[in-house]
């Protein structure tokens, strides 16, 4: 059997990259950023265990690390699939980082000798650790490179291009954000406290630069209260016409985590549908408003706009009242906007492409990727030509 | 951020340190990454699961050199061996009760599961616990009837 | 005896000068069972582990001790190659982090943290010294599978594992095949015929000559664990035997029925949703005017979950009867239209444009179904446009939840794995949702948490992939079952002659590992090493001392203890 070409190397492509291998057969996991893991790992804490998710993935990796049948391209994209007789051509486009992950001891001189601030400490929670250039912030002075111990860093790396032999292949390539400009009355880029949910995770997480504090970005002081805006971007004709399906869950969460942290500020949630469908997901949101105190308007809001004495105004309709209201609020969260990374949009059809798991596929939370990426693993293993390999 | 200055007149406590090595030694690691600054008083010894830690050890531990102990492990229902940490909590607990009845105190019974797994929560949990520990009288005389005694090899 | 050979790395001067390395390499050098002390500059780096493993296998040590960085940096990696120079036994490497731990964490008391660095190796070589080696367990793995349930979940694992060349016994309580779709008119979002549907299946199994069905056949009795399970399967008194190498739970779930709400059972014309399908499959004509109702008995105090499958599910009935007849009135009453993603969400549009109407109500203002007899109408308030609102209805169908199948309970216990508070099988979370606490056991389907049949065949093609990594193998070993890529720690061990039999180790195991036989008229406790994960709660409880985890068994934790704090090591 030729070897399985697994995209993305997130919850979906680690599972299935490692059934594969448990089952004899070999991988290429290729991924486009400089570690594996993927969106889980920016997630302080998930849902609805509230426990980040660091251990079970490092785990995972040094598994695939570990495994000999699992080749990983990190920094590398898909440039090109041919089908020939014998399975495809994958063309692997590597953009090496300056600083070479399996080089670097993370001892940090580059970082203490950089002018520009271009280079950057490993993220939090991620492995291996290693120190990354911003590749727009560096000057190419190469102070970094003389003082690098283990020679890991070469500025001049350029592009490497190889082609691998490969049968089946696996899209699992997880989902990014779409852009809001195509949805001014969100105003997203007028105000530094309106931010996407992935921002306001990265924001206030434990491991991030307010240790788990809850403040403002503009002035830094105590947030009053902050909105939570579902569907902004999601089922909207302008932008995407899908549902997300990971959002509510993740605005629960990270309000349940507001409350927890400082009970006094005061969080609502904009809903349209608040969709609680997997396993403990409603009880979750049942201990978010019932215990935590968490508020909820049924509506989207049609104008989100800072105000001049800094504070937020979010006009809405609360629908199950009938009342509008003009609220002034102090930060703004943004739920919704999440698109499939590789494409910008989904197929039209009624059922997602047999090769594509996790987000790829359909909006997908952690366990739902994770049973796609055994489940498509297996599509993979049955309907290679030659049969299954043995162990 | 900085642990709180050392009182120089006095050496630091000595801790000994049982972390799992999932989230509390991945706090413990994100400390030293931050170059947050500790008293070099404590020790850690790395264990599987907190519930590997018997309460012997912790004994042991009190009665060798140490002026009080921390076990620390996951977060409750985060336990990558099904839950095995509650009843590490509860052992914990009720080896505490038992710390007390002897008069060596609860006090120099640190437990933390879960509030330790990011850098700062380690670096101000230990350096609280280590500042705490400071007033509290040595242990010395019962530590040494401790070691005489025939159970412990 | 060899000893141990001792690697300090100096991480290219980021460990010295906080912590004095040549100060340090010294002392040790001179301690007992120290074979040699090397001090390296990288050691994560591939040239500095080549001249390692050059000085290990010259030196005559049988032991390593490395002196580095975090396990979480590089270290963790340098360690598992190591192992592999000492028979892949990872015990006998020990790896102390002097760097993230000591040397970074310390850097204003150079004096105390080289005194660390010190006790901390000194503690890890009487740690290595005391350490033991537990034997791996290697079974023979049978290459028979047991799937149990025949529905969607189960019959997707069934085609699967057999597709990969292995026999499957598919275990189904009912007379034939196909769970839910058998009473079902349509699936959704394809709207495709249930029946349709199904035939594809049913015939891949009938010609499958590898799937062998037990129909009206239960799970009696079930021992033994990954690799080797032995079934006694009951069919009326009829008993058959299967050993196996793994076992699929897809047991699926059960309609609930909404007694003493919303006049079900009082009014003619008030069905389930279930009953629904029946009359739509059997051709039965459909009413004029339908009003369906959301989440009854569902997302309450009693049952406070949400079934997954409910809105998809009136909504395809919904526009269907919408699409055959233009005229028909249909309305569906919810609290939350719960379509997510993009396939359902699309689904929900069309539905829409179909002309189904969707009116929201608030969970402590029910609608209320009139009629004498037979339904009439339905009241509601529809909380959008806040009115209150009288709707004619023919028939009212009941959205009612699934749930936990009632012989989960007892499948749990033979088994040995979790159920959670609704009675649905415990899943590893959160990246391992078709596993539980036993290797070789696997969930899927709605016996794990209610879906629709295409996740529940997605979920059954998933456990089945989970159990082909057992089934491929010829020898299963019992490190190997383990999520650590360095296999685990060992399993624990007990010394017969102390063995009290008090059962505290039986009692407090996660994986239910421990179990008291009789040996030679006396109980004592025995450990099944494919089990045992090494988590070490047993030695804990033990009252003597007796299970231990030879790896990290309590002499080795004893001489770390005792090391810690620079007191000289006790005889």
């Amino acid at each position: 059997m030729l070897p399985v070409l697994i995209e993305g190397g997130g919850t979906a492509g680690i599972t299935a990259a490692l059934d594969l291998a448990a089952a004899g057969c070999r991988v290429h996991l290729i991924e486009r950023s400089n570690h594996l893991g993927g969106q889980v790992l920016n997630l302080d804490k998930i849902y609805p265990t509230d426990h980040c998710a660091f251990c079970p993935l490092w785990t995972d990796i040094r598994r695939l690390q570990a495994d000999p049948r699992v080749t990983v391209h990190l920094s590398s994209q898909i440039e090109s699939l041919v089908e020939t007789e014998e399975g495809s051509l994958a063309t692997i486009r590597t953009t090496p980082p300056f600083i070479a992950p399996e080089r670097c001891i993370g001892c940090g001189a580059c970082f203490d000798v950089c002018a520009p601030g271009a280079v950057k400490p490993p993220g939090e929670h991620v492995y291996p650790p290693s120190f990354r250039i911003d590749n727009d912030l560096c000057n190419r002075c190469g102070s970094c490179v003389g003082i690098c111990p283990s020679a890991a860093i070469d500025l001049a790396r350029k592009e490497e291009r190889k082609t691998l032999k490969v049968g089946q292949v696996i899209r699992a390539a997880g989902f990014a954000e779409a852009d809001l400009k195509p949805l001014p009355e969100f105003g997203y880029g007028l105000h530094p406290d309106i931010m996407t949910s992935l921002e306001f995770e990265a924001w206030t997480a434990e491991a991030g630069p307010n240790n788990g504090g809850i403040v403002r970005k503009s002035g830094g002081g105590r947030p009053a209260n902050i909105a939570f805006i579902q569907c902004s971007g999601a089922r909207d004709d302008r932008l995407l016409p899908w549902c997300s399906a990971v959002c509510c869950m993740h605005a629960l969460k990270q309000s349940s985590w507001v409350k927890r942290r400082d009970p006094g500020i005061d969080c609502c949630i904009f809903y349209t549908d608040l969709r609680t469908v997997g396993r403990d997901y409603y009880a979750y949101s049942r201990q978010a408003v019932d215990k935590a105190g968490v508020r909820r308007v049924r509506g989207r809001p049609g104008l989100v706009h800072p105000l001049p004495d800094g504070g937020i105004a979010v006009k809405f309709e609360d629908t199950l009242t009938q009342k509008r209201e003009i609220r002034r609020f102090d930060m703004v969260v943004l739920n919704g906007n999440l698109r499939p990374s590789a494409a910008d949009r989904y197929e039209s059809g009624m059922e997602p492409p047999a090769e594509a798991c996790g987000f790829a596929a359909e909006p997908a939370d952690v366990a739902q990727s994770a049973w796609q990426g055994s489940a498509t693993a297996m599509k993979a293993l049955s309907c290679d030509k030659e049969g299954p390999c043995r162990a | 951020m900085n642990a709180p200055e050392r009182n120089d007149k006095k050496p630091s406590p000595r801790v000994l340190v049982f972390a799992c090595r999932w989230c509390a030694l991945v706090g413990a690691d994100a400390a030293g990454r931050k170059k947050t600054e500790l008293p070099a008083s404590f020790r850690v010894i790395p264990v599987e699961c907190a519930s590997m830690v018997e309460p012997d050890s912790v004994l042991r531990a009190l009665a060798s050199g140490a002026d009080g102990v921390a076990v620390m492990g996951c977060h409750l229902g985060g336990c990558r061996f099904n839950d095995a940490n509650h009843v590490a909590v509860k052992r914990m607990e009720a080896l505490g009760d038992l710390l007390d009845t002897v008069g060596i105190g609860r006090r120099r019974l640190l437990l933390s599961f879960g509030t330790a797994h990011e850098g700062h929560e380690f670096a101000e949990i230990l350096g609280n616990f280590l500042q705490e520990l400071g007033p509290l009288p040595e242990l010395t005389p019962w530590r040494k009837t401790l070691l005489n005694l025939p159970a412990f090899r | 005896m060899p000893g141990v050979m001792v690697f300090l790395c100096r991480c290219c001067g980021r460990i010295p000068p906080t912590v004095d390395l040549s100060a340090l390499g010294e002392k040790i050098d001179r301690e007992e069972g120290v074979v040699a002390v090397e001090t390296r500059d990288t050691i994560c780096l591939p040239e500095d582990r080549a001249a390692m493993l050059r000085s290990f296998e010259a030196g005559g040590a049988d032991r390593i001790l490395v002196a580095a960085c975090s396990p979480y940096g590089k270290a963790d990696d340098v360690v598992a190659k190591l192992s592999a120079a000492c028979g892949g036994d990872r015990s006998r490497v020990r790896l102390v982090d002097i760097r993230e731990g000591c040397a970074w964490i310390h850097r204003r008391d150079p004096v105390g943290a080289t005194a660390k660095a010190g006790d901390l190796i000194g503690m890890n070589l009487g740690f290595l010294r005391h350490g033991k080696c537990s034997a791996d367990a290697v079974v023979a793995v049978r290459p028979e599978c047991m799937v149990v349930g025949a529905g969607s979940a189960g019959m997707a694992a069934a085609l699967s594992i057999a597709r990969a060349g292995h026999r499957v016994h598919l275990v189904e309580r009912g007379a034939g095949m196909g769970g839910m779709l058998k009473l079902l008119s349509h699936v959704y979002p394809t709207d495709a015929g249930a029946e349709e549907k199904l035939k594809p299946s049913l015939q891949a199994i009938s010609a499958q000559p590898l799937i062998t069905l037990h129909a009206k056949t239960r799970v009696a009795a079930a021992t033994g664990y990954a690799g080797d399970f032995k079934i006694r399967l009951a069919s009326g008194t009829e008993e058959t035997n299967l050993h196996v190498g793994a076992v699929i739970l897809a047991t699926g779930a059960g309609v609930w029925l909404p007694r003493g709400l919303y006049r079900y059972g009082e009014l003619k014309g008030v069905l389930t949703l279930m009953e629904l399908e029946r009359r739509r499959k059997e051709g039965e004509e459909t009413p004029r005017r339908s009003v369906f109702i959301q989440c009854v008995g569902a997302r309450c105090p009693e049952r406070p979950y949400c079934a997954t499958f409910c809105c998809p599910s009136s909504i395809k009935n919904a526009a269907l009867i919408k699409k055959e007849d233009p005229g028909a009135e249909v309305t569906i009453l919810h609290r939350d239209i719960m379509t997510p993603g993009a396939i359902l969400e699309r689904y929900y549009r069309s539905a829409l444009e179909a002309g189904v109407r969707f009116i929201r109500f608030a969970a402590d203002a029910p609608p209320v179904v009139s009629g004498e007899g037979k339904v009439d109408s339905v009241a509601v308030f529809d909380t959008i446009s806040g009115v209150k609102r009288e709707i004619a209805a023919d028939q009212v169908i009941l959205s009612t939840p699934l749930v936990a199948n009632a012989d989960n309970t007892k499948l749990a216990e033979l088994f040995h794995i979790g159920i959670d508070r609704y009675g649905f099988f415990r899943e590893d979370y959160p990246l391992h949702p078709l596993e539980t606490r036993q290797a070789g056991v696997f969930i899927c389907g709605s016996a794990r948490w209610p879906v629709a049949s295409g996740d529940a065949a997605a979920q059954g093609e998933g456990a089945a992939m989970k159990a082909l990594a057992i089934l491929g193998r010829e020898r299963l070993s019992a490190r190997s079952l383990s999520r650590l890529p360095e296999g685990k720690l060992g399993h624990a061990r007990i010394e017969d002659a102390f063995c009290s039999g008090c059962g505290n180790c039986v009692a407090v195991c996660p994986y239910e590992a421990c179990a008291l036989q009789k040996v030679g008229g006396i109980f004592v406790s025995r450990v099944n090493k494919m089990r045992c994960r090494a988590c070490g709660s047993c030695t804990s409880v033990c009252p003597n001392g007796t299970i231990q985890m030879p790896e990290h068994n309590a002499r080795a934790v004893g001489a770390m203890i005792r090391r810690a704090f620079s007191l000289r090591e006790a005889r």
